[in-house]
């Protein structure tokens, strides 16, 4: 009686721990691919490590560089950099995607080519957008200053990728070129979700598209806006592809478009026009870009479990 | 029958290992390698050297972080493109003790030592110095690079001009090649490190070698009046550039400079290659750059730009080494020269004919290189920051008016001084 009351009590503590075994592959792909590179490269930020052969541990050393020593004018900018990336990519997205959200919901004929349009730089490769950027911005025979030149206006020509002034501000416009699309159709999705029987009433009670727009509707989405802020926060952050692209990895003209991710490259392996200063150096760039976006993160899954929540 | 069979078998097993090739893999940064690694193979293959050669070049700023992670993973090919040692000159070799040049593939025992096992008896000492650590040689020196003022034929007889002997002269000359609206130079502003090669280029001739021995030595400093003159020089010739050149990449360059667009270049030898590519009519000529004043002879700033290095866990080693004991070879050197059209390291080699320009510049490498160079191959390439790093953003920012010559000047010294020996005395 007892060894059946025990096979019992197994077959009971299995089933109710399964649920462990479905997030193992889970855990275990995570464990991978973020946790273990994440904990070896904070590990590596604490050593002087050319990349091959025998770590040198040298405690904070790298974080001092970094901080207080002889990087931290090209640190300190990165991150101003970063962060003047992140504004202006929000005010290039987050409006301007509300904006044509609202007017491709408002069944206007032709909504579906414009879906098309606005979403197709999305697909194209950044290298590819870099690369065809890189010729259409061409001082002296790119069509773009020929374009200015022939209607007039010389006073704007100028080198673009080569002006202290203009090239991250050039940068900031195509990266938000590129992924506005995917931010119309987020909010154009979330639009959708509002009961129309809502809209349907303000309407009828007199309310134009405007009123309705900015009663029912934004605030209906403003989650969303807040998730895809805090996301965008994170990919600012993270940047480094359209940088690259554009200006390779001395992130000119004399570093004036260098982020923390051109930095990291710049540090951890070297390129034309810089020598290596160790994959030490890097890591520590890119534990403190940890530290900088982490307290996001945190605010985005609180977010998230609140909507979830609310649903419930 | 069977017997026969068998025996049949036997034979074609037999006979199919004998003809078996040894695959030997080769990485490198230098796409314009492939057809020579080609050759090599038949040449080896035509003289019974039973081996393949599989040759994967890599884009330049990611080979070394490519190779790195593949040598800490356990792997690698087995032979590969390797950097130089950076080296003090011969008369610091004190320091050199005290201060050991760090090259990761050997202190992680990645390289298998070449004394012994291959006849370096063609190169000079000056370039075997910089592959090898202790008395062990760690690679087979593949190419010098010369880095100087490259310039259009056509346009230089067409305004009956000469190449200059002095800075004075140099200036004139881009005077008058304005007047007659052609663009002096073309400069490719937005690849910072064309600017950092440009300064080096400069250097030898003006301050020139004996002022950078004395700096290398300790004996002066980045901020003396001569070298912030110089930089003073180099940020007035930029009138002469073409308009808006801080967006011009080095890829417009080459595109630019062989359709006639500008008269003269800052560039190597190995740019030719592409040059000839966009246009293969293309004549063009190279002179040093021309010192400050007449009576000191010009110098040309000329490095080795690497060897090639037997992975030390290779598993096919002999055959490995058949394929570098053939690049040490004088056939190997012109072969190389014919190829790439680029310097080979292997001394007394004849440039081929059909390259007149690389004729000129293997004779001026063999008797006007500068013994005492900063940049790319020298001394200050072994700490942390280089010079490298510190030339080329801040040539950039004194180019658009952002940093002085004397502050840029200041900024390397402050950069350096924090680990050179010689400027801690």
């Amino acid at each position: 009686m007892t060894a059946k009351v025990n096979v019992v009590h197994k077959e009971y503590a299995v089933k109710k721990h399964l649920y462990l075994l479905m997030i193992v592959p889970a855990l275990v792909v995570y464990t991978l691919f973020a946790a273990y590179p994440f904990i070896s490269s904070l590990s590596l930020s604490f050593f002087d490590w050319g990349g091959v052969g025998p770590k040198k541990f040298i405690g904070l050393q790298n974080y001092q560089m970094i901080l207080h020593g002889i990087l931290s004018q090209e640190f300190y900018r990165a991150v101003v950099h970063n962060a003047i990336y992140f504004i202006g990519t929000w005010a290039l997205t987050i409006i301007p995607g509300l904006f044509f959200a609202f007017l491709l919901n408002s069944g206007l004929k032709g909504t579906n080519i414009f879906k098309i349009i606005f979403f197709f730089p999305n697909v194209l490769p950044i290298i590819v957008i870099g690369f065809l950027f890189s010729l259409l911005l061409n001082p002296q025979w790119g069509p773009i200053n020929a374009f200015l030149r022939g209607i007039g206006l010389e006073a704007l020509v100028r080198p673009w990728l080569g002006d202290v002034k203009f090239a991250f501000p050039t940068i900031i416009v195509i990266s938000s070129w590129k992924m506005l699309g995917f931010y119309i159709l987020v909010f154009l999705a979330a639009m959708l979700s509002v009961g129309k029987d809502q809209i349907e009433a303000a309407r009828l009670d007199g309310a134009s598209e405007m009123h309705i727009g900015w009663s029912i509707v934004l605030p209906h989405i403003f989650p969303t806006v807040v998730t895809l802020t805090i996301l965008k926060f994170i990919g600012a952050f993270n940047v480094f592809d359209i940088v690259y692209a554009m200006e390779g990895t001395q992130a000119g003209p004399a570093g004036a478009t260098d982020v923390l991710g051109t930095l990291f490259y710049r540090l951890a392996f070297g390129g034309l026009g810089s020598t290596a200063m160790g994959m030490g150096l890097g890591a520590a760039v890119v534990s403190l870009i940890f530290v900088i976006v982490f307290p996001l993160s945190i605010l985005y899954v609180f977010i998230l479990d609140r909507r979830m929540g609310g649903i419930e | 029958m069977k017997k026969l069979f068998a025996m049949l078998l036997l034979a074609v097993v037999v006979i199919s290992f004998s003809f078996a090739q040894e695959k030997v893999t080769v990485w490198g940064w230098r796409p314009q390698d492939v057809p020579l690694w080609q050759k090599v193979e038949r040449i080896l293959q035509s003289r019974g050297v039973k081996v393949s050669i599989d040759y994967q070049p890599f884009l330049s700023s990611e080979y070394f972080s490519k190779l790195y992670a593949t040598l800490q993973g356990g792997s690698g090919p087995d032979i590969m493109y390797t950097g130089r040692l950076p080296k003090f000159p011969a008369f610091r070799s004190e320091i050199e003790q005290k201060y050991q040049a760090s090259y990761p593939l050997i202190e992680g025992n990645f390289l298998l030592p070449l004394d012994g096992k291959v006849d370096f008896s063609n190169f000079p000492d000056s370039t075997m110095n910089l592959i090898r650590q202790n008395g062990t040689t760690w690679g087979v020196p593949f190419a010098n690079q010369i880095v100087g003022i490259f310039y259009n034929t056509e346009i230089f007889e067409k305004y009956n001009l000469k190449e200059p002997s002095t800075w004075d002269e140099l200036l004139a000359l881009c005077d008058k090649l304005l007047k007659n609206k052609v663009t002096p130079f073309y400069v490719s502003g937005k690849d910072a490190w064309t600017l950092a090669m440009q300064n080096a280029i400069v250097s030898v001739s003006y301050p020139g070698e004996d002022w950078i021995a004395k700096l290398l030595n300790g004996e002066t400093r980045f901020t003396d009046p001569q070298y912030v003159e110089m930089l003073t020089a180099l940020n007035d010739l930029k009138k002469y550039y073409q308009k808006d050149f801080s967006a011009n990449s080095l890829a417009e360059l080459d595109m630019a400079f062989p359709m006639g667009q500008a008269a003269m270049v800052f560039d190597g030898i190995f740019g030719s290659a592409n040059w000839l590519q966009s246009n293969p009519d293309f004549k063009f000529g190279f002179f040093p750059a021309p010192p400050k004043v007449k009576g000191v002879n010009p110098k040309v700033y000329v490095y080795m730009d690497g060897s090639l290095a037997i992975y030390a866990k290779s598993k096919h080693q002999a055959a490995a080494l058949e394929v570098l004991k053939f690049t040490a070879t004088p056939e190997f050197g012109k072969l190389f020269s014919e190829e790439t059209g680029e310097m080979t390291a292997v001394k007394g080699v004849t440039m081929p004919a059909d390259k007149p320009v690389l004729v000129e510049c293997y004779k001026a490498a063999m008797s006007i290189a500068s013994k005492s160079i900063y940049w790319t191959g020298g001394p200050f390439d072994m700490g942390k920051p280089t010079v490298y790093t510190i030339l080329s953003p801040n040539m950039q920012a004194m180019y658009l008016g952002m940093l002085s010559p004397a502050d840029f000047a200041a900024k390397i010294q402050d950069g350096v001084g924090i680990w050179y020996p010689p400027f801690k005395k």
